[in-house]
């Protein structure tokens, strides 16, 4: 026997199925969750955000166009060279990204990298991605700058939810990559980014 | 001492423990005159000895049920049972029913005795709705939770809004209050040395919080923690909380001779 | 060998390991306070998270099949193994397979579990551990202590002696964002290199056949996207119905864990790199191993199979806070590891872990899923006792004990001469030093009793 039907037959199972998605569905009636005020998505999206656990840093532009120029600004406060990691986006090559110099292919230590959001997250601040041929993951993961345009807020972390066909990876970036692995005392950058730049766009 | 509401006076069948019947039965004295005073005959069924707990928190589940059955019919004829512990009280209000949840005899009987079964603390504030009267000491006190009586049968705000009716004590907060002091029974012996640096942590507190008294609602976790106290030099007093309702807290703390 | 007892005494003799203790549980314990405080409905929330783990335990096999055929549809292959020998033979099998030399494996209380380690070191393939805990407690060849915090036993100052001693190019600051700072430069390249990644899971849903991974430093997207091959190995427990079942139990994990809201970065992987990706796996393998889990639910044990492994209970268990994780001897430690040890490793070895303990009830009052841990614990005792597996001193002194407590008078007899004898042995009110109850008076002291019991005072007339 394998141990698929050795596993399997100690199991059981024979509930009908129906019955069994519609206790499921019932367990997730009414969840209990931090309250989202629909009215203020945005304002609340931003709180969390800047609050010390998260600490972004926070820019606005009014059109895409304007992407270049706050990446560049933000580049330069930073004392970063006009240096970037950058998806294979349309919303990359479609705009001109004067004085800056653009690579796909991220380097174990890349300074930093730019990426489009699927969405926002206002109960907890996270900003969700998708893998596709336009949106690589490692990148996200190693440069020390995160950079992220957020073009849509949800409210609760069901809504970020995607349905039908999963990609390859679903993920939420909730703050830098950090660690209380040593006594207990918090430090940002463990292997991942320390600082996150976080882009509101229409 | 104010009368309990008028009306039925029930008959309460004090458990005393073995631990009062043992090392502090003044506990049981205490309980006595505070069930009288909050309108209640008390009666001590004669055949009393252990509920068991020791055999239970060992995995002999067989003594315990034997044990469980002879407290059952001995305790069943009365009104309500008492007990100033809330570690005993809850081996026979949650623990009986479930030891006996297979015997179709014992088990109706566990279940129906359990519902008329008290910690001391809870029956006089909440079943009695008394407050002792014109009992005073000057003095303050810290407190401590049980974990049996806080996590098993929910008593925290009883023991305080019965010690608040007493004129002149006041209460400190304990650090880690709801912390556990160690005793847990067989497990102080067994494990002595993890015990001990249990208990050490909860003296540090105790003597922390300013307070000249220990009060608490277990005798158990009492002498855990007062026999600690003062192996250790610390001034603070232990009483069980029954004691200081009843007016005797101007007697020997555990531990003093009369 | 050493013994639980041996092991509790190194423990409470070590300083250190208290400082370290503290700083970790302890500060989960007051953020766990407070983001619990903030959240709403929390005791609701702990009984929806129960009522999903024990539909899913209910309809474990169907759940698992469901989970299998959609894993499979989106391109993973999935293996099943009864013990955990079997779990390591397939997922060696498989980097052998592919050729590789070197793993990168982010944390997995389930890897330690089965031993994975020493099966990947077995199989000559070089093992790169990921997580900032798990790396440290690699260096210095030790097992894991905590679930979430594997190295709290470490102060920083022993930490700062591994890394100097190990890293290529150490930090030159006594900090810990320092010490941090040379472990992200001495892991990078392996990371990046390895052949094979290896996760946990910290959640399977099974209608879309996703793995879903939870981690404050995004070690394990690191170590599961570059390589070609990303293993999961994971307890057939871990099934959740659906995203939307997955989203309540991590709000729950996160807030039970360390106090946060969400952690920083969570990760469903739904089979290997798709057409046209630019980055991900090309093949993806999911291990379900059951490992007594079975048994577990046939044996009174379903409850303990809700386990979210948040670590909440032993960061509040006084009996851990006192001699921290190692004493348990075991892969889990704490109230959790106390029920769950025996299951794995058996009984008779591990029979002090159910009975060192209080029974004192906050485990089970800060499980976000309500597990019955006191209850469990005595589950054990019971069968420790219904095997003879408890010392005899105990079973004559308990003996003894009912025995006289079933007789009334003689009880009264016994225990009226056991008074006259404690009362001689001190002056005061207390005894210093009683003879049979020597471990109590090694460290405090003992009330004398009173000259005649309650029931003998009551019998003479006493009534106040």
């Amino acid at each position: 026997m394998s141990a698929r039907d050795a596993i399997l037959s100690r199991l059981g199972g024979t509930a009908v199925q129906g019955a069994i998605d519609a206790e499921a569905a019932a367990l997730l009636i009414a969840p209990e969750r931090p309250r989202v005020d629909p009215d203020r998505l945005e304002e609340t999206f931003l709180a969390m955000l800047t609050l010390p656990s998260i600490a972004a840093t926070v820019d606005r532009i009014d059109t895409l166009d304007a992407l270049p120029q706050a990446v560049a600004a933000y580049l330069a406060t930073q004392g970063l060279p006009p240096v970037l990691c950058t998806p294979p986006d349309p919303r990359v090559t479609s705009n001109d990204w004067v004085g800056l110099t653009l690579h796909e292919q991220v380097a174990p230590d890349e300074n930093a990298v730019l990426a489009f959001a699927r969405c926002g997250v206002a109960e907890t601040g996270s900003l969700v991605f998708e893998t596709s041929p336009t949106a690589p993951m490692l990148p996200n993961f190693l440069a020390l700058h995160h950079i992220v345009v957020v073009t849509r807020i949800v409210a609760q972390l069901e809504d970020a939810a995607l349905l039908g066909t999963q990609p390859r990876a679903h993920y939420w970036v909730t703050g830098v990559s950090g660690t209380t692995d040593i006594e207990g005392t918090y430090v940002r950058g463990a292997h991942g980014p320390r600082f996150l730049h976080v882009i509101l766009a229409p | 001492m104010i009368p309990a509401r008028s009306g039925t006076q029930p008959r309460v069948a004090l458990f005393v423990t073995c631990l009062v019947d043992l090392i502090r039965p003044q506990i049981g004295f205490a309980a006595i005159r505070a069930l009288e005073a909050a309108g209640c005959e008390v009666i001590v069924p004669d055949a009393q000895t252990c509920c068991g707990q020791p055999a239970l928190n060992s995995g002999d589940r067989d003594t315990a049920a034997d044990l469980a059955r002879r407290a059952i019919a001995m305790l069943e004829p009365y009104d309500h049972v008492v007990i100033p512990s809330g570690s005993c009280a809850a081996t026979m209000r949650v623990h009986y029913p479930e030891i006996l949840e297979h015997d179709p005899e014992w088990g109706p009987r566990a279940v129906a005795l359990a519902a008329r079964t008290y910690e001391i603390l809870a029956y006089l504030d909440e079943v009695r709705g008394w407050k002792p009267d014109g009992v005073a000491l000057d003095a303050t006190g810290t407190y401590h939770d049980s974990c049996s009586g806080l996590r098993e049968l929910g008593i925290k705000r009883q023991p305080r809004r019965l010690l608040a009716a007493i004129d002149g004590l006041s209460l400190k907060p304990l650090a880690g209050a709801e912390t556990c002091c160690g005793f847990g029974g067989t497990f102080c012996v067994k494990y002595p040395a993890i015990s001990n640096a249990i208990v050490a942590e909860k003296a540090t507190a105790i003597d922390a919080s300013g307070a000249d008294l220990l009060l608490a609602g277990d005798l158990g976790c009492l002498m855990n923690m007062a026999g600690k106290l003062n192996r250790e030099g610390s001034k603070v007093r232990a009483f069980h909380t029954i004691e200081l309702l009843a007016g005797m807290g101007d007697g020997p703390a555990i531990g003093e001779e009369a | 060998m050493s013994s639980f007892t041996d092991r509790a005494d190194i423990a409470l003799a070590d300083r250190n390991l208290k400082i370290a203790v503290e700083r970790t549980a302890g500060t989960a314990e007051a953020k766990r306070t407070i983001a619990i405080d903030a959240f709403p409905d929390f005791e609701q929330a702990r009984d929806r998270a129960a009522a999903i783990k024990d539909h899913v335990i209910a309809n474990l096999g169907l759940y698992l099949e469901r989970f299998e055929a959609n894993a499979i549809a989106a391109g993973a292959k999935v293996h099943w193994a009864r013990t955990a020998d079997e779990a390591c033979e397939i997922v060696v099998g498989i980097c052998k397979a592919a050729g590789a030399r070197s793993v990168a494996r982010s944390k997995s209380m389930l890897g330690e579990e089965i031993g994975l380690p020493h099966a990947l070191e077995q199989a000559g393939i070089t093992r790169i551990e990921t997580d900032l805990a798990e790396h440290i407690i690699q260096l210095a060849d030790e097992r894991p202590s905590h679930i979430i915090w594997p190295a709290m036993h470490k102060t920083r100052e022993q930490v700062s002696v591994l890394f100097k001693a190990k890293h290529r190019d150490p930090h030159q600051e006594e900090t810990i964002a320092a010490m941090a700072e040379s472990a992200r430069r001495h892991l990078r390249e392996g990371m990046l290199a390895a052949d094979v990644g290896i996760s946990g899971a910290n959640f399977l849903v099974a209608d879309s056949g996703a793995v879903c991974t939870v981690t404050n430093e995004g070690n394990a997207e690191i170590s599961l996207v570059p390589p070609r091959v990303h293993i999961v190995t994971a307890g057939i427990e871990k099934i959740v119905p659906s995203m939307g079942h997955a989203v309540h139990m991590l709000r729950m994990l996160s807030r039970s864990a360390t106090g946060a809201a969400l952690s920083q970065y969570t990760t469903f992987y739904t089979g290997p790199r798709r057409p046209g990706d630019r980055d991900g796996p090309e093949e993806m393998y999911i291990v379900l191993v059951d490992n007594g889990r079975t048994t577990m639910r046939e044996t009174g044990l379903a409850e303990m199979l809700r386990c979210i492994r948040c670590g909440a209970c032993m960061n509040h268990c006084v009996v851990f806070r006192q001699i921290g994780g190692h004493a348990y001897g075991s892969t889990y430690p704490g109230p959790m590891g106390a029920v769950l040890t025996p299951a794995f490793d058996g009984l008779a070895k591990n029979r002090d872990l159910p009975n060192a303990c209080t029974l004192n009830g906050k485990c089970q009052e800060v499980c976000p899923v309500r597990i019955p841990l006191p209850t469990l614990l005595r589950g054990w005792r019971e069968k420790s006792w219904r095997e003879g597996l408890e010392p005899t001193s105990l079973r004559t002194g308990l003996g003894a004990w009912a025995w006289v407590a079933r007789r009334p008078a003689l009880y009264r007899a016994a225990t009226a001469s056991a008074l006259k004898a404690m009362r001689l042995m001190g002056r005061g009110g207390w005894l210093r030093k009683l003879p049979l109850a020597g471990a109590w008076t090694e460290h405090r002291d003992m009330p004398k009793p009173a000259a005649q019991s309650f029931m003998a005072q009551y019998k003479k007339g006493r009534r106040s």
